[in-house]
């Protein structure tokens, strides 16, 4: 990606900044669409229509929406630490951004395809607690304390699944990069890692369900891990106003929700890349069978943004179907449930790949 | 070891069969009726805004004399002999131009109360409940359908034809009174006469 | 390499400056978060040297963990954050001998010795040399790094254990 824009534009310095910024226009307009889906999803799945006026069927709902939290006030609380509390918004926007740093969305779409992409984004996601909690301290609120603690609490705790689901797929790939796991699953869906990946014989069947454990085991903790429901105590609304971001308005709270959805698509590109097939075609590509060579990289842009996005859709459905756990439960699902199914599932896995 | 296998399954299955559920609701019909552009049928006899039907009322006043709340403001002058204001649908004669009729909105609680004692069912509800005003002014309805030269008018004309009466009557008076003096003259000068005739018989006794 | 040079220095300037609030600021938090930066920019600066695993390794484990229990820390602790932690007139004159003879002799060190000048050619991976050099050459240390962490973490669960009999 750096090297074409290097080449194309024959500036260093120009090639980083757009090669930095092309996934900041994937990510607004995802979350553009991304939250008048969960509203357009959240209706429907209650028999109601949702946002209907602003263009057909509300399809630019959120441009409005944006307009007027670009217009509203923006109030900083008395006892807040001024600096800090503005801080704390960009800083878990950055949380959620770097990772997009290493995700590749095509062939030739990647920000960096470092050896190491995938250990890179399980860190990064660290500054997003970082900021988070940041956000819940310098508003002075108890509700937003409160809010900030049970999130630093539940990602900390999250983080050890869904590190053991990752480590579980980096031994099987044996490579911690984004790139190399996403072309072993290359030509068609079987080859996706869920289904036992590029192995052949015995040991791909052997494979499918721990693969499919693994999978359901890195899902349910991203989506403890990004506080969506049915994890999402730090925002309760019911006990906390809602959470860390109570006492933000106007932009700021815009980058906190920015940073929310942005991170829902970046959890689901990571299972994309990691399970399902990461940018290519379950199917073979257009493009190779007309002989058209630039079709390629946009039928692997397609294929990722779509997986992705019917990830981030079962997160919405999943959102709209079950209750928030209590805190003892969440605590018990991770160190109980998921904890131990993780580590059982690496060790089973390791087994059969020595086969 | 057992509970905590059938814990597992039975999460996982309980989470199935909810988003079994939500995806059907998915894609049942919304049930939400998109209110400015489709409306719900409001049922006949529900009460909204009244409306008068000016050319059958008769200025009884009855209306305003119901409305608990006093928000029915009317204004009658008679009609001269001459004038023909013709009759009502259910034929009854009317005889007082309504020079005004205000409802206000503003303070009509909706309670039909005025609807019932009318004679000739000229003030009713309608199906319109839409229609908020920015300013309350725009609340007070008049239903007369007089302009304000009409109504200068017809008050003219009647207190001209009330004059005239009253001059009529005042001549008439008068001559009454003139009539009545005379004849009270002429008795007392009757009167006069006969008591004279006594006294001088008593002044000639 | 001149953005090389660019970038270098200005995370340079992110840790020198970060670091010096965090020494200097009266506030509990914003040092906490001025570690943040530190961290970061540390990180960064092994990124430039090619030593990518360690980077991020550096970010995993000092933000996304010390620091975080840091804050975890700081946050829980009843009044912690109000306290003005900064001790302004305490042997100064102590510690800036210290503090000199210290940098001289660092500075000395570094103007004196003999650098050994690593190939400039960056490794296209750092991480199967790396695996390699922990888990053959040096695995038995590896192995035993891993028991003492578990010694210190079952020590803190026993600590930790609100044991009503003992009581
Ligand atoms: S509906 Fe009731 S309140 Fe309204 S004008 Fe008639 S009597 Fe008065
Ligand atoms: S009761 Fe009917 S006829 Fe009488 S004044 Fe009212 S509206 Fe007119």
């Amino acid at each position: 990606m750096y090297d074409l824009l290097t080449n194309l534009l024959g500036n260093q310095i120009v090639a980083y900044v757009i090669a930095a910024s092309l996934p900041l226009i994937f990510v607004l307009t995802f979350v553009l669409f991304a939250v008048l889906a969960e509203r357009k999803v959240s209706a429907h799945m209650q028999d109601r229509l949702g946002p209907m006026r602003v263009g057909w069927h509300g399809i630019i709902q959120t441009l409005a929406d944006m307009l007027k939290l670009l217009q509203k006030e923006d109030i900083v609380p008395e006892g807040a630490d001024k600096t800090l509390f503005n801080l704390a918004p960009l800083l878990t926007f950055l949380g959620t951004y770097a990772a997009f740093a290493a995700i590749p969305f095509a062939g030739i779409y990647v920000g960096s395809s470092t050896a190491i992409g995938i250990y890179y984004v399980t860190a990064v996601s660290g500054l997003v607690v970082a900021g988070l909690l940041l956000a819940g301290w310098a508003s002075d609120n108890k509700y937003s304390l409160y809010g900030a603690m049970r999130t630093a609490a539940q990602i900390v705790s999250y983080e050890i699944p869904t590190a053991i689901a990752i480590l579980t797929m980096v031994m099987v790939s044996g490579t911690l990069s984004l790139m190399k796991i996403s072309d072993m699953q290359t030509a068609h869906f079987w080859n996706w890692w869920i289904l036992g990946g590029p192995e052949t014989g015995i040991v791909k069947f052997l494979l499918i369900p721990f693969m499919i454990i693994t999978f359901l085991i890195y899902y349910i903790s991203s989506l403890a891990e990004v506080n969506r429901t049915p994890f999402d105590l730090p925002e309760a609304e019911s006990e906390l106003v809602s959470g860390y971001h109570t006492e933000y308005s106007g932009m700021k709270f815009a980058f906190f929700f920015l940073a929310e959805y942005a991170n829902m698509f970046a959890v689901s590109a990571i299972a994309v890349t990691l399970f399902l097939g990461g940018f290519h075609s379950p199917i073979g590509y257009l493009g190779h069978s007309l002989g058209i060579d630039w079709l390629v990289p946009v039928e692997q842009f397609f294929w990722f943004t779509f997986k992705g996005t019917a990830l981030v859709f079962v997160q919405m459905w999943l959102r709209w179907t079950l209750p928030r756990v209590r805190v003892d439960q969440l605590m018990v699902i991770c160190w109980k449930y998921l904890i131990p199914y993780a580590v059982v599932n690496l060790i089973i896995v390791g087994i059969i790949t020595l086969l | 070891m057992k509970k905590y296998l059938k814990n597992t399954w039975d999460a996982l299955w309980t989470i199935f069969i909810g988003m079994k559920v939500t995806w059907k609701h998915l894609f049942i019909p919304s049930v939400t009726i998109q209110y400015p552009d489709e409306h719900r049928p409001i049922p006949d006899r529900a009460r909204n805004r009244l409306y008068v039907n000016i050319d059958d009322c008769i200025g009884c006043m009855q209306c305003q004399r119901a409305c608990p709340v006093d928000c029915i403001d009317i204004k009658t002058v008679k009609a001269l002999p001459t004038d023909e204001l013709g009759l009502t649908s259910k034929g009854t004669k009317k005889a007082l131009w309504v020079t005004q009729f205000n409802i206000d909105f503003a303070k009509c609680m909706y309670c039909q109360l005025c609807v019932f004692p009318c004679p000739t069912e000229c003030i009713t509800m309608t199906k319109v409940f839409e229609f908020s005003e920015y300013e309350r002014e725009k609340l007070l309805y008049n239903f007369s359908n007089l302009t304000l030269s009409e109504v200068k008018e017809k008050e003219e004309n009647y207190a001209k034809f009330m004059e005239k009466k009253a001059a009529e009557k005042a001549a008439a008076a008068a001559a009454k009174a003139k009539a009545a003096a005379e004849a009270k003259a002429k008795q007392e000068a009757e009167k006069k006469d006969n008591d004279n005739k006594p006294s001088s018989e008593e002044k000639d006794s | 390499m001149e953005l090389y040079d660019i970038i270098f220095y200005l995370v340079a300037l992110m840790v020198v400056v970060s670091a010096a609030i965090v020494v200097g600021s009266k506030n509990i938090v914003r040092a906490a978060y001025s570690l943040l930066f530190t961290f970061l920019g540390v990180a960064g600066i092994y990124i430039l040297l090619g030593a990518d695993f360690i980077g991020v390794t550096q970010l995993m484990v000092y933000v996304g963990g010390i620091l975080i229990l840091l804050l975890f820390g700081i946050m829980l602790t009843n009044k912690v954050y109000s306290v003005d932690i900064r001790r302004e007139n305490a042997y100064i004159i102590p510690s800036i001998v210290i503090v000199g003879i210290f940098a001289a002799f660092l500075i000395f060190v570094m103007t004196e010795t003999n650098w050994v000048t690593a190939d400039p050619t960056f490794p296209n991976t750092t991480v199967f040399e790396l695996g390699k050099t922990l888990l053959v050459h040096y695995s038995i240390i590896f192995e035993i790094l891993a028991i003492v962490l578990l010694i210190a973490l079952i020590g803190a669960a026993t600590l930790a254990r609100n044991d009503n009999k003992e009581r």
